[in-house]
């Protein structure tokens, strides 16, 4: 219940900022201008319209799920809040979980606000209902809880400047997932063993990335639903590993 | 927190993480299927695009730059369409049309100032086709893509119809993302290459083959009353029709009459406009056992083959302009090839895609049409020195007649393999491509040249004149 009411009122809080709300309607705008691209083939301008389309999609989720996760605990020792809530019958293991929950059911509500748009600007250009691109839209979220996992993990013990670097750094490695994949098996045994260890370590926001598939729509995952599956699980997990430690760290932390 | 709830949570962290790298484990092997040949070219994007890829947007990158590619089209830029086709298809190796458009580029919009296309570029054309094929082996438009190159640039029906062989055994995909086989008309391009090639029973044997699925795919699209039965209907009659004519040509060009039977009655001709035997209670055989058409194939026409009559003269009045001159005794429209190319070029398969082509290597395709039994016209090569280096010693300068890819009216008077010509002096008959195939028998003559012909000027002779077996052997070609 405390949990749950500290994500309630964060969630309040973080719809009130500006920030967030003007990228949502960025990204809401640059979805809905996406077919004046049209100059191109059927078949082009379709693929063209879905990958930015999912693309504006990731890269605003990207934006509000750093934003909204990399201040959250930091503002509250900051404005000296915390002491207020500390000072209640909550723990601390409590506070964290809350303000998770919070940014998530943040990007949550954007991600779900652009994945209206999307999908109702594609069944205007298309002429169809394309119920694929949720997949690619839940995918998106997944990426983003766990890139909000990570971020809260930061905050716990890092500035909000380092933890931008942190977080987004390890994003961009996290996506080249195939990259550090494939040096698993360099013949050159250090190597890798130090991708193995990468690999396998680092949060693999690659995994999410299924726009193959749906821009183009010849191309067939044989498991499909055990692909998605292991996807929400992994990001579940993970998640719940990041928060663990977040608790941890943040249990021993001086406020 | 006390000290054992700190460890239990510590604890819990291990087999989280163990499911965390289990997890890991069996994705690997799916997303490696998803991402296919997908390569992140970070060297050469700009700036604005960099971030792109490592974002995991290689997709959404490859779109606009290929949205960026298509300005370029419109604004006749094809050298800067180039790299981006080739950045495009490495972040997205399934955007099937700008492996297709990319390679139509290659093929045949660089051309020089008298729009012959730069020959150079075909190798790097066909290997971006492969490189698509390979990266997209479910679906049959990149297949179909190779095949038309094969047949209507390249002319090498037998490689042609391989590829169009491959496109018939894909797939496509309808507006509503379901598996749909490939379209007729990949089948229709198996039974036309056959006929270059001369194999008239086997694109007979197509033709009937494609007749029945199209039936077949006419009466369900009937039974479930869809919209577009009208459109499978057509494509029947195009077959259909297809069909009728090359029963007729068969038949004629073999035999120099027409005859089919039905009740044990005979006809000796078809309705030009309908394509129907006629009278009309006769019928062809569109299917096997439907109706045995009597006319086998009989010996060869009474007639003796057409004398060509063939010759072809060269002057260089300036430096790199050529003029060449001729007789063809054959009907108006005819076309001769001409192919001048460095004496060490050979037609090559590049291993891998790549845009940038020997500057140095000189190959020039022009076909000339036959008026009144004479062709030729002037060659001006000296304002595209980028395209015609003349940087090599020696060349050779063909010219060729092969009726394979000729027009029909004039593959009623030679055959489809030149079983229906001759020529005295210039007549030189080859193996196919297809061992199956019938020899085809060319109309060619070849020079070998120098720099000074070319540059200087210096006259052509029959003294120049390389005999046939000796370019074939050089070429690598089997003569007979």
């Amino acid at each position: 219940m405390v949990t749950m009411a500290i994500a309630r009122q964060t969630l309040e809080d973080m719809l009130r900022r500006k920030i967030l709300l003007i990228l949502l309607i960025v990204g809401v705008g640059m979805i809905a201008l996406g077919p004046s691209v049209g100059f191109l083939t059927p078949r082009e301008s379709s693929a063209v319209l879905r990958s930015l389309g999912l693309a504006v999609i990731l890269i605003a989720g990207l934006l509000i799920t750093v934003i909204s996760s990399i201040q959250v605990i930091p503002t509250e020792i900051e404005r000296r809040t915390i002491y207020t809530v500390l000072s209640k019958p909550v723990q601390r293991y409590q506070f964290v979980l809350g303000k998770f929950l919070g940014g998530i059911m943040t990007v949550f509500v954007m991600i779900a606000a652009m994945g209206i748009v999307f999908l109702g600007v594609l069944f205007w250009h298309e002429k169809a209902f394309a119920p694929d691109m949720l997949k690619g839209v839940v995918m998106t979220f997944c990426q983003m809880m766990l890139l909000g996992a990570l971020t809260i993990f930061f905050s716990t013990f890092a500035p909000p400047v380092v933890n931008f670097f942190l977080s987004f750094g390890l994003f961009v490695v996290g996506n080249l997932s195939t990259v550090t994949e494939s040096l698993t098996s360099n013949r050159n045994p250090v190597t890798a063993i130090l991708a193995k260890i990468v690999h396998y370590s680092i949060p693999n926001f690659g995994n999410f990335n299924m726009q193959n598939k749906l821009i183009h729509p010849e191309i067939v995952i044989k498991n499909e639903t055990v692909f998605l599956t292991q996807n929400i699980v992994y990001a579940v997990l993970y998640s719940a590993v990041l928060l663990v430690l977040a608790i941890l760290v943040f249990d021993k932390r001086e406020v | 927190m006390s000290a054992a709830t700190r460890t239990r949570l510590l604890l819990t962290i291990v087999p989280l993480f163990a499911a965390v790298v289990l997890l890991q484990a069996r994705q690997d092997p799916i997303i490696r299927e998803i991402r296919g040949n997908e390569k992140t070219p970070l060297i050469g994007l700009s700036n604005e695009f960099i971030m792109g890829p490592m974002l995991g947007l290689g997709q959404a990158v490859a779109g606009v730059l290929w949205v960026r590619a298509d300005e370029f089209f419109h604004e006749g830029d094809y050298d800067a369409i180039l790299p981006l086709v080739r950045m495009i298809t490495w972040l997205d190796p399934h955007q099937l049309d700008v492996y297709i458009t990319g390679a139509w580029h290659l093929a045949y919009n660089f051309t020089d100032s008298s729009e012959r296309s730069d020959r150079r570029y075909l190798p790097a054309a066909q290997a971006l086709l492969r490189e698509g094929f390979y990266n997209n082996p479910e679906v049959y438009d990149i297949a179909f893509e190779l095949g038309w190159q094969n047949s209507d640039k390249i002319k090498n029906y037998y490689e042609a119809e391989k590829w169009f062989r491959e496109a018939t055994k894909r797939s496509t995909t309808d507006d509503q993302g379901r598996k749909q086989p490939a379209p007729m008309f990949t089948w229709h391009q198996v039974a036309h290459s056959l006929a270059r090639q001369g194999l008239i029973d086997e694109s007979i044997a197509t033709w009937r083959h494609v007749l029945s699925l199209t039936e077949e795919r006419l009466k369900k699209a009937q039974a479930r009353k869809d919209p577009q039965a009208w459109s499978v209907a057509n494509v029947r009659a195009n077959e259909l029709h297809n069909l009728t004519l090359t029963l007729k040509r068969k038949f004629s060009r073999f035999t120099h009459e027409i005859d089919f039977v039905i009740d044990g009655k005979q006809t000796k001709s078809v309705d030009m406009q309908t394509g129907r035997p006629s009278p009309p209670n006769c019928y062809l055989a569109t299917r096997p056992g439907e109706g045995v058409p009597i006319g086998q194939p009989r010996p060869p026409a009474l007639s003796r083959p057409w004398e060509t009559a063939f010759d072809a003269r060269v002057t260089f009045p300036e430096p790199m302009v050529m003029e060449p001159r001729g007789d063809f005794v054959m009907g108006d429209g005819a076309r001769v090839t001409i192919r001048l190319h460095d004496a060490d070029w050979r037609p090559t398969q590049l291993k891998e895609f790549t845009f940038r082509v020997d500057q140095t290597q000189t190959i020039m395709v022009d076909q000339h049409s036959v008026r009144n039994y004479g062709w030729g016209r002037k060659i001006d090569m000296s304002r595209d020195p980028k395209m015609y280096s003349f940087s090599k010693p020696e060349y050779f300068l063909v010219f060729e007649f092969d009726p394979r890819g000729t027009s029909p009216f004039i593959q009623d008077r030679t055959g489809w393999c030149g079983e229906g010509m001759t020529d005295k002096r210039y007549l030189f008959v080859k193996r196919q491509e297809n061992p199956k195939a019938p020899p085809v028998r060319l109309i060619r003559k070849v020079f070998r040249l120098t720099r000074d012909h070319v540059l200087n000027g210096k006259p052509v002779t029959d003294a120049d004149v390389v005999p046939n077996a000796e370019y074939a052997r050089i070429m690598g070609e089997q003569a007979l």
